[in-house]
């Protein structure tokens, strides 16, 4: 017997045709729905580039300009996670078995829940339409977006520390609220700090989206170079866009590493 | 004769509470630069109030009376889809000229990790402003960019997914002559795959969201229709497009969870 007539029968890949077939059709159908077509592809490509290198001498006679709007992006976001992780601490506690009450925690996990399925800019855009344009909606809407994941992670965290602490502590008759600042917060410190340097990461990226709905910074400054016309600024504002998130990146995973928390996400 | 004897607290609590006050007058500062504060949402609140009366009763008619909110719908699933499975494949493929144990050239990895470093490191925001003008509005820059998001977060994972691989297999197969393509089709993919998989319905998951997103910025989709609704001041429909796409999210986070449960068997995202 030949080895290698065996590996290559019919039947071995049989399993895969029905879901290929039903792949091929989807796909086929999702292109013609998005219109998008090789021929599209060839010529968008090539403009793009042709559109990158008609871009490629930055104006760095605005780079001056860009300095204070990249600043409030980066304060927007900071203080987005800030609001964010308060408010996703207070949730955790509230979905968490070993704390709450049956009914505060399925109230408090639906809400989680609901939080997490509402994209972070569609509450931006509602926000707008209530408060108008300015930082006070975006800092609000990436706050609450901290609660959707956050929220989950801490409460699982929350339910895994260690039973033996919070029963010896009510033993000697520690109130709730003691149990909580004594018993849970330092254990869950370093998963917190973790889960909040990653949110801010998260953050920065999406305080330059919302800057381009009308929470200002760097996001606004990048729309509007875009929007008339000034592709030369533009590409400082794209310049400026990606040291900001590197430098963020690089900042959030040497501080991970020093609170040697490293590992939870990432 | 007694002295009043002051108890200094620890050196290690006043260095906590030094550094507590100073984050603390930070933040401050920054509520004040930016002009925001926190209390005003519960202040203000009536605005929000003014703008729920002003969305309910959510005017589901549109859904079926305009027929574009229907072809929307699909264009933002289409979107999310396509994004996912150009953008999984690329990056499966970037991922074996990544990794150490399949590409024995440095210079190759180097600079194929240079390249999804900097696709990382670039905003969707950017992408689809640039997709855009190259392709013009519609769903297919949004395809584009979630395409280019999509390697960029992924192809990194799945190149620490193959250098993770048990080295035993391939090894033995390459002992007795196997090429190095052979390793990869009989010794790495098979190990890889679950993994691979359960990752890409993460990231159809995570792409239906961006590509929302996207819509607005001209990327097509329900987005466009949330975005011209809400510039229209209808926010009745506003109402039924957040409620739609509510649902649409939650429907694709269970169907991913499913899918991700049967193909792993145990539901842990490895």
């Amino acid at each position: 017997m030949i080895i290698g007539q065996n590996t290559y029968s019919f039947k071995r890949y049989r399993k895969f045709v029905l879901p290929l077939i039903s792949l091929i059709i989807v796909t086929a159908g999702a292109s013609f729905v998005c219109d998008a077509t090789l021929f599209k592809l060839r010529t968008g490509i090539l403009k793009g580039l042709a559109f990158l290198r008609f871009m490629a001498p930055p104006d760095w006679t605005a780079f001056k300009d860009m300095l204070e709007p990249a600043l409030q992006s980066m304060l927007l976001a900071l203080l987005g996670t800030v609001f964010g992780t308060i408010l996703s601490v207070i949730f955790a506690m509230l979905a968490a078995s070993n704390i709450s009450n049956k009914w505060v925690r399925n109230t408090a996990r639906v809400l989680i829940a609901l939080e997490r399925s509402v994209p972070e800019i569609i509450i931006l855009l509602l926000l707008i339409a209530a408060f108008g344009l300015g930082a006070t909606p975006g800092i609000i809407s990436l706050s609450l977006g901290c609660i959707g994941m956050l929220g989950k992670l801490l409460a699982d965290i929350i339910e895994e520390i260690d039973p033996v602490l919070i029963e010896s502590m009510e033993s000697l008759g520690a109130n709730k609220m003691q149990i909580i600042w004594f018993g849970v917060i330092p254990q869950i410190i370093p998963n917190l700090i973790s889960y909040a340097l990653f949110r801010l990461e998260i953050n920065i990226r999406l305080s330059v989206i919302m800057g381009a709905i009308g929470a200002g910074g760097i996001g606004y400054e990048l729309d509007y170079s875009f929007s008339m016309l000034q592709y030369h600024r533009a590409f400082t504002a794209m310049i400026v866009v990606i040291v900001m998130i590197f430098g963020t990146e690089r900042l959030s995973y040497l501080l991970r590493k020093k609170f040697k928390v490293e590992g939870a996400l990432q | 004769m007694s002295t009043i004897e002051i108890i200094m607290p620890s050196k290690r609590y006043r260095q906590k509470a030094t550094i507590f006050m100073v984050s603390a007058i930070f933040i401050l500062l920054a509520c004040i630069y930016l002009n925001f504060n926190p209390l005003m949402f519960f202040t203000e609140f009536h605005f929000v109030r003014d703008l729920l009366g002003e969305m309910f009763m959510p005017n589901y008619q549109m859904l079926y009376e305009n027929t574009s909110t229907g072809l929307s719908i699909l264009q933002t699933l289409s979107m999310a889809f396509l994004g996912t499975l150009y953008g999984g494949i690329i990056a499966f493929l970037l991922a074996f000229l990544a990794a150490t144990n399949t590409m024995p050239y440095k210079a190759v990895r180097v600079i194929t990790q240079v390249f999804v470093s900097v696709l990382r490191m670039v905003p969707a925001l950017v992408v689809v402003l640039i997709f855009v003008i190259a392709v013009g509005p519609g769903s297919f820059s949004g395809v584009l960019t979630l395409v280019v998001v999509t390697i960029g977060s992924f192809a990194k994972l799945f190149t620490e997914t193959i250098e993770n691989v048990e080295a035993g297999p391939g090894e033995a197969i390459f002992s007795v002559g196997a090429s190095r393509l052979q390793v990869i089709r009989y010794s790495i993919i098979p190990q890889i795959m679950p993994s691979f998989i359960a990752n890409l319905l993460y990231a159809f998951d995570v792409n239906i969201r961006a590509a929302i997103g996207l819509g607005i910025f001209g990327g097509g989709g329900i987005g466009f229709q949330l975005q011209m609704a809400k510039s229209v001041l209808h926010y009745k429909d506003v109402m039924a497009l957040v409620t739609i796409i509510v649902v649409l999210v939650i429907l694709v986070e269970k169907l991913s969870d499913y899918l991700r449960m049967k193909i792993l068997g145990d539901g842990k995202l490895s």
